[in-house]
């Protein structure tokens, strides 16, 4: 009987082509040098060969992995007209409860919250319904919404950006998900997707409204025994600044003239300890001339004395709002050396303007004679509604500090000379040229509807990527490389057979990675290493059968026959159980898992296809011509 | 070639041996693992920062140490001395990790590899991007997800697996594969416990990779005794069984041994990142080849006996 060979051997030819079609993408893609790589993408060629290969893991290759969240209690706070204490007061219980568990779903909490202290929410959230289920519902929507824009802005700034294969992706309904492999200065682009974007033109308070607002905090944190442990850590902490009482960088409250204090301040020997008692809060700042100074050891504690419920009532009934700039800068004090100071603003709580004006924003260096000379800058232009607002903004407030804010940060505050009609306006501030240009890209992709956490990131530096697979693929070539010897000195040609199997299947299950655009990562590694182990083994069944077969006396073709007959079943059986095991792990598993199910689930059907369908064959071609009398197994 | 010839060995006589030299690999590993209180999990499960930074040349441990007794971050003031400080890889490399500290600043990680590059000038590398071998923050909240996740796919899978090796072979022998499996992975965990090192995500990876193995190590054996079950309705089952490991033997060794090599060789050669994960693989592929042995069929044996009893 001679057995039709022809229509299986076209199977596994077609197989193959569609194997290498499929991978070679990849293997040429190896092989690029960094210069042939960037000059592909000019060509946009690169696109192509990205969208078909596949692509290594962080953990292998360097990079960055960012999950980032939307920041709902603040979404909720921002989507909110007329707050009052008792809407603050449910969303910062529910804050503490996110604290507190933080697997649980914000607007469970948020609705449980709203009933429990009957909280009318169609006081706050009048446009979304009437009744309080009702707005839940729209709220709801308006988040899955934010979310969508959260990923479609990330995304215009990452592309801005310009880093090689970025995957940005959402996960589930809150959460996205950036990897950028091979990015080489992970805090700038950290930096870049963790920006809200959010540009605000702040009037900044008269120094009347500003010192007197600041006795009044004195006075309410005075005594507080948690304000007083925060302020005694920050005046210890205190390695470069002088300790001495005719420093020029007086108490801010001894030159705005504190009246109320004036016998008790204007004694120089007074200690810095009973200052801090009398004064916690005026006493960690220092008098710039045009502004107020936070020593750099200070920030903390006067962030702390901000946070404080009764210091936010003083700032509400005087609508106003404390802003630090954006950056410390090095102040020389009066005995030579020099101390870092953020500024500190008090700023009216309502923006005249939003960044939503921003028509175009570019950076550049500021031009000659400016008082920006020579400095990185933004150059913004508005729309003409933003242009009209902004010419009755400076136009009535001649002489006034205005602060440009971008995420709650003050970046400049210059004296408005004159009415601007134009629409046009830089920002200055910057630590670089780079700074000022990721500023500018994310002012042109928009600012994010809420802020948003960084809840996981992980970088792995360029150097450990490089050696980890240097290391990793040299090892596993290595191993491979003594798997197939032994299987020849064991096996002979059947062990030829094997090995070419083996190969086949890896090829096969890199195939099948390349056509899911799957990502090659050290789990999805260990899969591999399991697929090549049940790939070896379900030859070693067979061979092991086949061997038994002919010390029974049967011929070759008889043996081979019964040996994959009787190994067929055990080979099912153990590897059902591994399938199932891969596809549990798929459904339920995250990330890193998943990647190991997926390799291993494909591994092992390719596996069964290699070793049942493929080796069969090649067994069957040797022992159907006529007179083999001997195997070489 | 071949290596085994036609053995004839008692295995299931050994197997009040067997069950001792586990029951002690076991329990040494479970008093491990409740004096240091569980498993050590990694930033991954248990939420926290990790860095870890390449000096220049070799550093004492002692000094990163006492540099990280006073770390001030924007005013706060931190003590990370008594934190979990060791050499990665080399020992010109650093390894610190710091467990989630609620409200932490803006950019902990960073902070924390800013003042390790500042503490000791002249030993590091000019540019931070080379001083930065990897940092990560995890929230809780990510940690305590994926646990949950975690252990939900590995009670499904259990099940499963229960349900198809019940089908295909009888219950016992379901209950023997799951047995092995538990004591392969109760084993791995008690030496990484002993051994000092980390549950991370890619070590649960390695863990499935053993219960993979095993599993298809043990079904093989199964696979044998259901066969020869039947052929020889005389002898008896202890016999049959005993036969059937015999029968198996040669493709037990010669598939334990090529998978070890290529494990061995990742674990010899494979680099820091690879080096635990090939640990627990090679642990994983001699537990995983004992316990088919002397774990899974010793219990199928004795069900039978109590069954037919």
């Amino acid at each position: 009987m001679k057995r039709k060979l022809t229509p299986r051997f076209l199977i596994i030819g077609l197989v193959l082509t569609w194997a290498i079609w499929a991978i070679w993408p990849t293997f040429q893609y190896q092989n690029l040098s960094d210069n042939e790589i960037e000059s592909l993408r000019e060509e946009g060629k690169l696109q192509q060969i990205e969208s078909r290969m596949i692509k290594q893991g962080l953990d292998l290759k360097g990079g960055m992995y960012i999950v980032l969240e939307v920041n709902l209690p603040i979404l909720l706070e921002n989507l909110a007209e007329n707050k009052d204490s008792k809407f603050n007061r449910v969303i910062a219980s529910v804050q503490n409860q996110l604290i507190q568990s933080p697997e649980s779903d914000f607007f469970t909490l948020f609705t449980s919250a709203t009933n429990e202290s009957n909280l009318k929410l169609s006081r706050y959230y009048y446009d979304y319904g009437s009744s309080n289920s009702a707005i839940l519902t729209s709220l709801g929507d308006e988040a899955d919404d934010a979310i969508n824009r959260v990923l479609e802005i990330l995304q215009n700034r990452i592309d801005q950006f310009g880093v090689a294969e970025p995957t940005i992706q959402k996960q589930g309904n809150r959460r996205i998900i950036v990897e950028l492999a091979g990015v080489q200065d992970s805090e700038r682009a950290r930096t870049l997707l963790e920006s809200t974007a959010l540009l605000e033109f702040y009037l900044v308070k008269d120094i009347t409204v500003t010192n007197d607002i600041m006795v009044k905090i004195d006075q309410a944190v005075k005594g507080d025994k948690s304000i007083t442990a925060i302020t005694k850590a920050a005046s210890q902490v205190k390695t470069e600044e002088p300790v001495k009482g005719d420093d020029e960088t007086v108490s801010v409250s001894e030159l705005f003239g504190d009246t109320e204090n004036s016998e008790s301040e204007s004694d120089a020997n007074i200690s810095e300890e009973a200052q801090l008692a009398e004064r916690p809060f005026s006493t960690l700042l220092r008098n710039l001339g045009q502004s107020i100074g936070v020593p750099e050891k200070n920030v903390y504690a006067v962030k702390k004395i901000l946070e404080q419920p009764e210091v936010r009532e003083k700032l509400a009934a005087v609508g106003g709002a404390f802003l630090f700039s954006h950056k410390a800068e090095e102040y020389p004090l009066v005995d030579g050396t020099v101390e870092t100071m953020y500024n500190l603003f008090l700023v009216e709580d309502e923006a005249e303007l939003t960044g939503g004006v921003v028509d175009e924003a570019k950076a550049n260096l500021g031009q000659q004679g400016s008082s920006s000379a020579g400095q990185p800058i933004v150059n913004l232009s508005m729309n003409t509604d933003g242009a009209r607002k902004w010419s009755i903004v400076t136009g009535s407030n001649v002489g006034r500090q205005v602060a440009l804010v971008l995420d709650k940060k003050v970046h400049m505050a210059p004296n408005i000379k004159e009415k601007i009609s134009g629409g046009g306006t830089l920002i200055e501030g910057f630590a670089d040229i780079n700074e000022a240009k990721d500023i500018a890209i994310v002012l042109r992709a928009g600012a994010l509807p809420a802020p948003v956490d960084i809840i996981e990131e992980r970088v792995v530096g360029p150097s450990l990527g490089a050696d980890s697979i240097r290391r990793g693929t040299q090892s596993v070539l290595i191993g491979l490389a003594l798997v197939l010897v032994f299987m020849v000195v064991y096996y002979r040609i059947s062990g030829l057979i094997a090995n070419f199997a083996l190969i086949w299947n890896i090829i096969l299950v890199l195939a099948v990675l390349a056509s899911l655009q799957a990502t090659l990562t050290l789990p999805g590694i260990a899969g591999l290493i399991l697929t090549v182990g049940m790939s070896i083994d379900a030859n070693v069944i067979i061979f092991e059968r086949i061997r038994e077969e002919l010390r029974k006396g049967k011929t070759p073709r008889a043996a081979v026959d019964g040996g994959y007959d009787r190994a067929l079943t055990t080979i099912i059986d153990a590897n059902v159980t591994t399938v199932i095991a891969a596809l549990v792990l798929m459904q339920f598993g995250s990330g890193p898992i998943r990647g190991f199910a997926t390799v291993l689930f494909w591994g092992i059907l390719i596996s069964m296809f290699t070793a049942i369908f493929v080796t069969r064959t090649v067994f069957n071609s040797f022992t159907s011509r006529k007179g083999l009398s001997k195997l070489s197994i | 070639m071949r290596i085994i010839k036609d053995t004839n060995i008692d295995f299931m006589g050994q197997r009040k041996l067997s069950a001792l030299l586990s029951a002690f690999l076991i329990s040494a590993g479970v008093i491990s693992l409740v004096m240091n209180g569980g498993p050590k999990l990694s930033i991954d499960f248990k939420g926290g920062t990790l860095v870890s930074v390449q000096y220049s040349e070799p550093m004492n441990v002692t000094a990163v140490r006492s540099s990280l007794s006073d770390v001030n971050i924007e005013g706060q003031s931190f003590d990370f001395s008594r934190e979990e400080i060791k050499h990665f890889g080399s020992n010109s490399a650093v390894l610190i990790r710091v467990p989630h500290i609620e409200n932490a600043p803006h950019n902990f990680a960073q902070k924390i590899v800013d003042h390790l590059y500042e503490s000791f000038p002249g030993q590091v590398p000019e540019s931070k991007t080379a001083f930065i071998l990897g940092k990560g923050t995890v929230s809780p909240k990510i940690g305590s997800e994926l646990s949950g996740k975690a252990i939900m796919a590995i009670i499904s899978a259990l099940g499963l697996i229960l349900l198809y090796i019940s089908i295909r072979f009888e219950f016992r022998f379901a209950l023997g594969a799951i047995a092995a499996l538990g004591h392969d992975v109760l084993i791995t965990l008690g030496i990484f416990s002993l051994l000092g090192n980390e549950i991370s995500l890619s070590i649960i990876a390695a863990f499935l990779t053993i219960v993979g193995y095993s599993l298809n190590d043990t079904i093989v054996i199964f696979d044998r005794i259901r066969e020869n079950v039947k052929s020889s309705k005389r002898e008896s089952y202890v016999g049959v069984v005993n036969r059937s490991i015999n029968d198996s033997l040669s493709r037990t060794i010669i598939t334990s041994m090529t998978t070890f090599m290529v494990v061995f060789v990742l674990w010899l050669f494979g680099g820091e990142v690879i080096h635990n994960f090939a640990l627990a693989m090679i642990i994983g592929v001699i537990v995983g080849t004992y316990s088919s042995i002397f774990i899974a069929s010793p219990i199928v044996v004795k069900l039978h006996e109590n069954a037919t009893k």
